[in-house]
């Protein structure tokens, strides 16, 4: 038959023949991803950059042009308060982290110190525990009736010093600091300890002096790490919602403050303008580092790596050994007290009361719905980022469309825009009167998930394509093979291993997740992180504490497993987060 | 069954509506005959690996057409072209055993087992692999040469149309790569598929090819057989780019039916050309030429004579079977360092020393001085 209508017009069929000939399974896989991120990305982000500047209103139709969101920031105490708060808050606990981890780095990784392995591991165990579960601990540690405080007060009231209780600002920047410091930590010792000695050791032969040293070489070397860091540690903390929510009291944040508008009077609208702020300053901030990084970024010259000399003197290792055992104390003390607390029903004076099983007993009873529902929205979202974060990966990395900058800036924009935010941007999208409702849904968080979490998947592959050369896939191709046929048996297996690990990363923060679940949670999807929430704002800091602990463990067994599967430090696996 | 390959004006423009086009392959028109083992040779950026790659259809061309036989195979995606391809670095599959690596082809191709297994092993008996086929490793276990090994056998499984191979001993180390150039040849020879070689590396080139096309900025600048290629260069390029060639400046004194005679400049040294060995358009009178002699014909001495040129002994380099001097000589003759190498080392000649350089008679050749590098 194809002879026949050939000889009958034979331009026209060799055209459709032609069209039928190409390989269309590219196309269909890319498609949907494009589609995903169009409808459930950049919408929102539209609709709550329009909604920004529209008037409160209850229908959530589109109204008329407004500035009186932004207004607010001029006009109400409350907004002016709250966006100094962000930016104090967020300030200090960036230099404070810095104040914290540099040393921290240098002396792990330029200091002989016993137990070198262990307090790595233990430094990273702060970032492993949810911030707002940290958050509550500390109030029992240095809460109005904290067992630390009264201790601390007992001892210092001769001397007429009393420590402020952790409710404020005080708290806040202590809670933040202790969670985030790790970043800059790891950051630091990783950039200290792979440091070229030569380029020291030359200078010490040129005739410099220690401190000259560190400030013209070591310091200038390891600036790149350390921008990253307090980047990290700045997105974090002027994004967290967990940490104010229990112990702000009354000094809103942004994020607190987009959840104030939308629980206490559903204004979605007033809602995205905070949120555009919120964003305004993390946009500002990320180009501010990228500018002060950019113009001190180096190509390493030389190719030979030397053993890094050890400072070895006494003084050093015992300064420097008390020191770091003193921050790491510090900032375990929340997983301490939480696995105590989960064995009592109260600790409000000097020892905690009413030791009992039943916090752990019980969950079944009080939890088993609030537990289906973390396992099974984190699950979902995690398998479905993992096909989403490899595509788009693959699309940039192999594809390189026009415009694959842009593809690669709007996956990689939830990775700073606060959790609060990301919800908001959907709730101004599909709720309401929306030609697509959601409110309520497990659809709703899965996509939050996902358009929150895909990011750590897309940088995990697609820095494992850009290492793997694309030979091995022309080779394929040549053998004869489709595109298909090629993604399947060369491109999926050879980036497996950056999936897998991608995906435990999101797998476990989402497990984790509160702020952007906050805002989008109905009855039927609570999950754990809301009921501890909720359980520490009732004072049921018993539950609150055993249901923290099943989240750990599950998420340090997840953790441990993969890093003896997959021989990687937790640390390196941290490092994107 | 193996194929001829023709290129009919192809032309290969990188950003081709953009700012900044590059034009890689200019209308290049040759056939390469079946069985043919057929070197691509040109300095980087001479277009050999877009023109191999386009054979490939890993590019596609701008303009022309190419064939496989008498098939136009331009529009053709590589997938459905038969060619078997071995790149620069090996492109073996980490997560395949060497068998599977080998087999891949076949499986692409729904071969079935038995097939399979009976062609792998033939295969790998050929590139001299079977013991390690019966261990069957991960190909990250290899050696250089045994990775380059699975990477031919498996272009040759599935008995491709053309075999291409894109510079496949770059990875090598110099004794292995000596080794591994003969092994190609001789397989090549066993299969007798078309096969086409990509290199920038002239000696291996003239020990591997049959016939060498000489590339240069996209351009097929002379194609031939070594000897061809060596004893009649067409042009200044080619002459110093398969082997070396020193040049003299000079000018056309006269031309006649049979010889020409160029002047040295700043010399009153006459040389005698006959003409096929002038690589000329029209020489004229008072024309600037090159005099063109290979280090083998050239000669250094102490001592002066009527024909020849002044210089300085820079480096004296033993190289085993000759001894390679490396001579300044003024820039008006020759901006460029001359290389002559003696059959024996001159006692008397030493580094810094002054000395006089010959051409043996009747040997020179004149080429134009346009497109020297």
């Amino acid at each position: 038959m194809a002879k026949y209508s050939i000889e009958e017009n034979g331009k026209e069929t060799s055209r459709i023949k032609k069209f039928f000939q190409k390989d269309f399974s590219q196309a269909l896989v890319f498609a949907v991803p494009m589609l995903f991120l169009a409808v459930f990305l950049l919408y929102p982000m539209a609709t709550t950059l329009v909604r920004a500047f529209m008037a409160p209103a209850e229908d959530l139709a589109f109204h008329g042009f407004s500035l009186e969101g932004f207004n607010q920031f001029l006009t109400s105490n409350l907004y002016r308060k709250s966006l100094w708060n962000s930016f104090a808050v967020s300030i200090s606990v960036t230099l404070l982290c810095l104040l914290i981890g540099v040393p921290m780095g240098y002396c792990m990784a330029r200091v002989k110190m016993p137990g070198k392995n262990l307090m790595l591991t233990l430094g990273t165990l702060p970032i492993i525990m949810p911030s707002f579960v940290g958050a509550f601990t500390w109030v029992i540690l240095l809460g109005k009736n904290g067992f630390v405080r009264i201790f601390l007060n007992k001892i210092l009231s001769p001397i007429g010093i009393e420590i402020p209780s952790i409710y404020g600002m005080f708290g806040m920047i202590l809670c933040m600091t202790l969670s985030y410091y790790p970043f800059v930590f790891q950051l630091c010792y990783g950039a200290f300890a792979s440091a070229n000695s030569l380029l020291e050791e030359s200078a010490m032969l040129m005739g410099a002096s220690k401190a000259r040293i560190f400030r013209t070489i070591t310091f200038p070397l390891i600036l790149p790490s350390l921008g990253a860091a307090a980047l990290l540690v700045f997105v974090r903390a002027i994004g967290n919602f967990g940490i104010p929510a229990i112990i702000g009291g009354d000094n809103y944040v942004l994020p607190t403050l987009i959840y104030f508008e939308v629980n206490g009077f559903w204004n979605i609208n007033g809602a995205c303008s905070i949120a555009v702020v919120n964003v305004g300053i993390t946009a500002f901030v990320l180009w501010l580092q990228k500018y002060i990084v950019n113009r001190h970024q180096y190509e390493t010259i030389s190719a030979t790596h030397t053993e890094l000399k050890l400072h070895e003197s006494a003084p050093a290792r015992i300064i420097a050994t008390v020191y770091v055992v003193i921050i790491l104390v510090a900032s375990l003390l929340p997983q301490v007290t939480i696995i105590i607390m989960s064995f009592f029903t109260k600790w409000t004076g000097l020892w905690p009361e009413g030791f009992t099983l039943s916090n752990y007993i019980r969950i079944p009873h009080y939890s088993h719905h609030e537990l289906f529902n973390s396992f099974f929205l984190s699950l979902t979202a995690t398998l479905l980022c993992a096909v989403l974060g490899s595509i788009i990966a693959y699309i940039t990395e192999r594809k390189k469309p026009k415009g694959a900058a842009l593809l690669d800036l709007s996956v990689m924009a939830p990775f700073i825009l606060p959790g609060t935010v990301v919800s908001i941007a959907l709730l101004s999208a599909f709720s309401g009167n929306s030609w697509l409702r959601l409110t309520g849904t497990y659809v709703i968080i899965i996509i939050s998930f996902m358009i929150r979490r895909t990011p750590y998947v897309y940088r995990s592959v697609a820095a494992s394509l850009t290492q793997l050369n694309p030979s091995l896939e022309e080779a394929s191709t040549i053998a004869g093979a489709t595109w298909f046929y090629t993604f399947k048996k060369v491109s999926i297996p050879l980036i497996t291993p950056a999936i897998i690990s991608g995906s435990i990363l999101t797998l476990t923060t989402l497990l984790q997740e509160l702020s952007t679940t906050i805002l989008l949670y109905s009855g039927r999807t609570r999950t754990v992180p809301i009921q501890i929430y909720a359980a520490v704002q009732d004072g049921k800091l018993g539950q609150a504490s055993a249901l923290s602990v099943v989240l750990l463990v599950v998420v340090f067994v997840i953790i441990y497993t993969m890093n003896r599967r997959q021989g990687k430090g937790i640390a390196a696996a941290f490092k994107m987060g | 069954m193996s194929k001829n390959v023709t290129y009919d004006h192809v032309n290969k423009i990188y950003d081709e509506k953009g700012k900044n086009p590059v034009h890689a392959l200019k209308d290049i028109s040759f056939t390469i005959n079946q069985g043919e083992l057929f070197c691509l040779l040109g300095p980087s950026g001479c277009g050999k690996t877009t023109l191999l790659r386009s054979t490939a259809g890993l590019e596609s061309i701008s303009s022309g057409k190419m064939y496989y036989g008498d098939v136009d195979i331009s529009t053709i995606p590589p997938f459905k072209r038969n060619i078997g391809m071995v790149f620069q670095s090996f492109a073996l599959y980490p997560h395949m055993t060497i068998f599977e690596n080998v087999a891949y082809g076949l499986r692409v191709r729904k071969t079935p087992n038995d097939i399979v297994k009976k062609k792998v092993t033939e295969v790998m008996e050929l590139v001299g692999l079977g013991e390690e086929l019966k261990r069957n490793p991960s190909p990250t276990g290899l050696s250089g040469g045994q990775q380059q090994r699975v990477a031919i056998a498996r272009a040759l499984v599935y008995d491709p149309d053309v075999l291409l191979l894109d510079e496949p001993l770059a990875n090598l180390d110099a004794k292995l790569r000596r080794y591994m150039r003969a092994e190609i040849r001789r397989i090549q020879k066993a299969t007798n598929i078309t096969t086409i070689f990509v290199t920038h590396d002239q000696e291996e080139a003239m020990a591997v090819g049959d016939r060498l096309a000489v590339l240069r900025k996209g351009i097929v600048e002379q194609i031939g057989t070594s000897e061809e290629l060596y004893s009649s260069p067409r042009n200044a390029f080619v002459s110093n780019f398969i082997g070396k060639m020193n040049f003299f400046n000079s000018k056309v004194v006269s031309a006649d039916r049979e010889n020409i005679v160029a002047r040295i400049n700043t010399t009153d040294i006459d040389v005698v050309i006959p003409r096929e060995r002038a690589h000329l358009e029209n020489p004229a009178a008072g024309m600037d030429v090159l005099v063109g002699g290979r280090p083998e014909q050239l000669v250094v001495s102490r001592t002066k004579s009527s024909d020849s040129v002044m210089g300085k002994v820079n480096i004296i380099q033993h190289l085993g079977s000759f001894i390679r001097y490396e001579v300044e000589i003024a820039d008006a003759i020759s901006p460029a360092v001359f290389e002559i190498d003696m059959p024996t080392l001159q006692k008397d000649i030493h580094e810094q020393d002054i000395v006089y350089v010959n051409l043996k008679r009747g040997l020179a050749s004149l080429f134009s001085p346009e497109g020297r590098e």
